[in-house]
């Protein structure tokens, strides 16, 4: 048992309680600031995994970017983007569909889980050198392709709101 | 659950891999309940940031566990996706509900164009 097992549980904890402050949450402000805790706290086992440089990225791209937007966006809808509260049906649905996703990755994952993990692996494999040579390596095309990617879904949103814009003023 | 994790540990193996497994599938499912229970667009886009990120910390403890660098690479590129997930979500959600105040997925919207 190294010395990472304590920071790793309390991350996972932060990440559970915040994952469930995000989908119980009433106002859609406080499930953003839960999605923000939910982030950090994902970064911080990404450090405990000894990927470093993921754990930047997730800090700022996702809590930086991703999680601000939300924010923004939560504040331009009319009063908050106050919800109705969901009904029993509606609870039960997805409290079911919610165990049996639980069930099914456990199912899925019991040979790993019990076996546990092979030897771990030295951090130094992991440097961002060797993830640079991974990603501009073998991984060049998807890597090229997502900036096409990005491109695309900022056009798609700047049309959707232009044209929509000009169907209400006609 | 946590018998298996002691199982874990007691194999002399890695504790952070069961730990990290629960944890991962724990996320995939809150997110999923998230996702059936919540009608407010934005939350249910938050919903399916929780699975994305429980996607990317199972990617993370592959690599971990096998060695292998590719992990990372493809955490960082389900970053990218997600982010222009999140524009083109967010987009449609505000076309769709900033004049109504009642946020609600299963109402009726138009996108036209």
């Amino acid at each position: 048992m190294d010395g990472r097992w304590l920071p790793l549980s309390i991350g996972c904890a932060v990440a559970l309680l915040s994952a469930l402050g995000v989908v119980l949450a009433r106002r859609p402000v406080h499930s953003a600031l839960f999605l923000l805790l939910h982030s950090l706290s994902i970064a911080a086992l990404f450090l405990c995994l000894s990927a470093d440089f993921v754990a930047m990225g997730q800090v700022t791209v996702y809590s930086g970017a991703i999680v601000v937007l939300f924010l923004f966006v939560v504040l331009l809808l009319p009063g908050g983007g106050r919800e109705r509260r969901a009904g029993p049906q509606r609870a039960v649905v997805a409290l079911v569909a919610g165990a049996v996703t639980l069930l099914a990755m456990f199912v899925a994952m019991y040979a790993a889980i019990r076996g546990g993990a092979g030897p771990e692996t030295a951090d130094s494999a992991f440097a961002v050198a060797a993830l640079a040579r991974n990603l501009f390596g073998p991984q060049l095309i998807p890597f090229e392709l997502t900036g096409v990617l990005l491109l695309v879904a900022i056009v798609g949103g700047v049309s959707l709101w232009h044209r929509q814009g000009a169907e209400r003023k006609r | 659950m946590i018998a298996l994790v002691q199982a874990g540990a007691q194999a002399g193996t890695s504790t952070a891999a069961p730990l990290v497994l629960l944890t991962s599938a724990c996320l995939f499912a809150i997110g999923v309940t998230g996702l059936l229970l919540r009608r407010n667009p934005m939350a249910v886009l938050m919903s399916v940031e929780l699975m994305l990120n429980a996607g990317n910390l199972l990617l993370v403890l592959g690599a971990r566990v096998n060695g292998r660098i590719d992990g990372h690479t493809a955490a960082l590129l389900v970053l990218v996706i997600s982010a222009a997930e999140a524009v083109v979500g967010l987009a449609l959600a505000l076309v769709l509900f900033r004049d109504r105040p009642g946020a609600d997925v299963d109402s009726r919207g138009e996108v036209t164009g």
